[in-house]
């Protein structure tokens, strides 16, 4: 497709400056619309859940603790390797107990691998933005601060463990069978891929589990 | 005066350095320009201010690890090159995508393009000299950058798609959205056309300005819509199909002369048929998995049909399968478009789940080799309009 274009202006265009008027005209008419402009810290945008931001550890209820079980598939993962991770094995039962879990904040790239392939939900990147200051030190967490970045997380956005959600702690689309019994959680059905999104009558609708297999 | 007699100059040429800290140079661009009064005869780019190694920090990454480092390569429509380079990827795995993961990197990248183009058009604009285009384009890539967010949890640095699909469905909401959005675009590319398309002074600062004629452009190595604007009907989309962009519908707007003016027009087409081409995609999105089967795992660089855990409790040994061969040896080189042209990436593999050696054709770092061959002959103001209307960006170019 060749692209088309007229610039050659007849003699009125050219003396009665006919585009400049009509482009003052377009800024004249914006000038009565409303804005689109959110004034930043009075006003905040709403953020999507699943938001990159703060990292966190979640605390769990029954013991207060930690979740992690150190199985280091985070600190594997991690491409800018931010993440240290120590254990001891437990006398009696072999079982693994963290003694130190760190993450560098300021060498985290925040690309959510460490929450996608967390088995038993233990980290999550919450949707925290602010969180600036004058020297390096406070961005080091460590496992005490990371519990308490959960804790204020929750506080400030009044939430209770239990109703968080984020899309990381089971990815959308995902089929049950591919994920680990902690990642096994109750989500909305949009998440699942039983009920996912297409469109159809120009509206989104879930597709019903018989589709999916007719489709296969 | 009487120096002036004699050689007919008041002046010698003589140097100037353009950059890198300029604000028109879209980064970290350093030119160095003779001038002969206020005519370029010569023109040396020197790049490398923000090189920071992309292509040796993978090797020692595996494959999943180095996708977040290609969002910083093109970092204005990272979802391009987030596309680009899990194809890449997945022709050495030999993954077949899901059809669902096809669409939807179609539907991203296209998105991406729209991103892309339009932080072009407001910044080449402000370079020009018109302030207002920047805040209009802002208030559209402003809804792009909120879907990205939706949809991956990160509004630039998006690292959406994994090896053998995409990390996360799209929501209803999200494709509502985008569908409304790609309704309403349209008049918003009107409205960015009133602003400049036919004003003098645009047209006098873009018309006749930094020529290619169609050899020269195949010659320099452009591609994307640089090259188009010169009459070269290539297009990585059409020609080299990949994604699912067989299963859509599009045209490639060409040029005529070549101009910084015909590179604006072709791209303010491109807008338009990106948005038909993700129009087209919510409406034939399919149902069905996101994730191919033997996608490999994120931690475990092999799919996990290559692995088989160790019957013993304790020991947690994982194994890899011996006689299933997890990458293939050897070369691939895969290309696909991105907003600023042709973006490749070239594998070496020696069968391992790191790159041995990974090389990026960067459309930026060829497109800034020509920038000597088209600023030849031009006024320095011109250079602004040539740096401008061939869209690089720094990022992608020092890698």
């Amino acid at each position: 497709m060749e692209i088309r274009y007229k610039t050659k202006k007849g003699f009125l265009e050219n003396i009665l400056l006919l585009e400049i008027l009509k482009g003052l005209g377009l800024t004249l008419k914006r000038l009565f619309s409303k804005s689109v402009t959110i004034q930043y810290p009075r006003e905040r945008k709403p953020l999507f859940p699943g938001f990159r931001g703060k990292h966190a550890l979640i605390r769990d209820l029954s013991t207060g603790d930690a979740k992690c079980v150190a199985c280091m598939r985070c600190a594997s993962v991690c491409p800018s390797r931010c993440i240290t991770i120590r254990f001891e094995r437990d006398d009696e039962t072999n079982a693994r107990r963290l003694t130190r879990y760190e993450i560098d904040a300021l060498r985290c790239i925040f690309c959510g691998y460490c929450e996608e392939v967390c088995p038993v939900n233990a980290i999550v990147l919450t949707e925290e933005y602010e969180y600036s200051d004058y020297t390096r030190a406070p961005f080091l967490f460590d496992k005490e601060r990371l519990l308490e970045n959960w804790d204020e997380f929750l506080k400030k956005n009044h939430l209770e463990e239990k109703r968080y959600l984020n899309p990381f702690m089971r990815p959308r689309g995902i089929s049950l069978k591919e994920l680990p019994s902690g990642k096994r959680i109750d989500v909305p059905k949009e998440w699942t891929l039983e009920g996912q999104v297409i469109w159809r009558n120009g509206k989104a609708e879930s597709v019903s589990a018989k589709e999916i297999s007719r489709e296969e | 005066m009487e120096n002036m007699d004699n050689n007919q100059r008041p002046f010698e040429p003589y140097e100037i350095q353009m950059g890198p800290q300029h604000p028109a140079t879209h980064g970290v661009l350093k030119l160095d320009l003779e001038l002969d009064g206020e005519t370029v005869i010569g023109c040396k780019p020197t790049v490398g201010f923000l090189h920071r190694g992309v292509e040796k920090l993978s090797e020692n990454l595996t494959y999943a690890q180095a996708l977040p480092l290609t969002d910083r390569l093109d970092y204005i429509a990272s979802m391009a090159n987030n596309v680009v380079y899990s194809n890449a990827v997945e022709t050495l795995l030999g993954i077949e995508v899901p059809e669902r993961a096809k669409f939807i990197r179609t539907m991203v990248m296209e998105m991406a393009r729209i991103t892309g183009h339009l932080l072009w058009l407001a910044t080449h604009a402000l370079d020009i000299g018109a302030m207002t285009v920047f805040l209009y384009c802002f208030r559209e890539r402003e809804q792009l950058l909120d879907l990205f967010e939706e949809v991956c949890g990160a509004r630039l640095t998006t690292t959406y798609t994994c090896i053998g699909g995409v990390r996360q469905d799209v929501t209803g909401h999200f494709l509502e959205t985008l569908y409304k959005f790609t309704e309403e675009f349209p008049s918003r590319v009107r409205e960015y056309e009133t602003l400049i398309d036919q004003n003098r002074i645009w047209l006098k600062r873009t018309q006749g300005v930094g020529i290619v004629s169609k050899e020269d452009a195949v010659s320099l190595g452009l591609t994307g819509p640089s090259l188009r604007a010169s009459g070269v009907d290539y297009d990585v989309r059409k020609h080299l199909p990949f994604d699912a962009y067989s299963e859509v519908e599009f045209e490639v707007p060409i040029g005529k002369k070549g101009d910084v003016y015909d590179r604006y027009r072709c791209r303010m087409e491109e807008l338009l048929q990106s948005n038909r081409i993700i129009k087209q995609c919510i409406e034939k999105l399919p149902p069905g998995p996101i994730r191919a089967d033997d996608s490999p795992d994120l931690v475990m660089p092999f799919s996990k049909k290559c692995v088989t855990a160790d019957a013993t409790f304790k020991s947690g040994v994982i194994k890899l399968v011996e006689d299933r061969k997890h990458y293939m040896e050897g070369d691939v080189y895969v290309s696909g478009e991105c907003p600023k042209g042709e973006l490749g990436f070239y594998f070496v593999s020696d069968g391992k789940g790191r790159p041995y050696r990974m090389h990026i054709r960067s459309p930026s770092y060829i497109h800034i080799g020509a920038l000597p061959f088209l600023c030849k002959g031009q006024m320095v103001a011109d250079v602004i309009a040539i740096i401008g209307s061939l869209d690089v960006v720094l990022g992608e170019c020092d890698r």
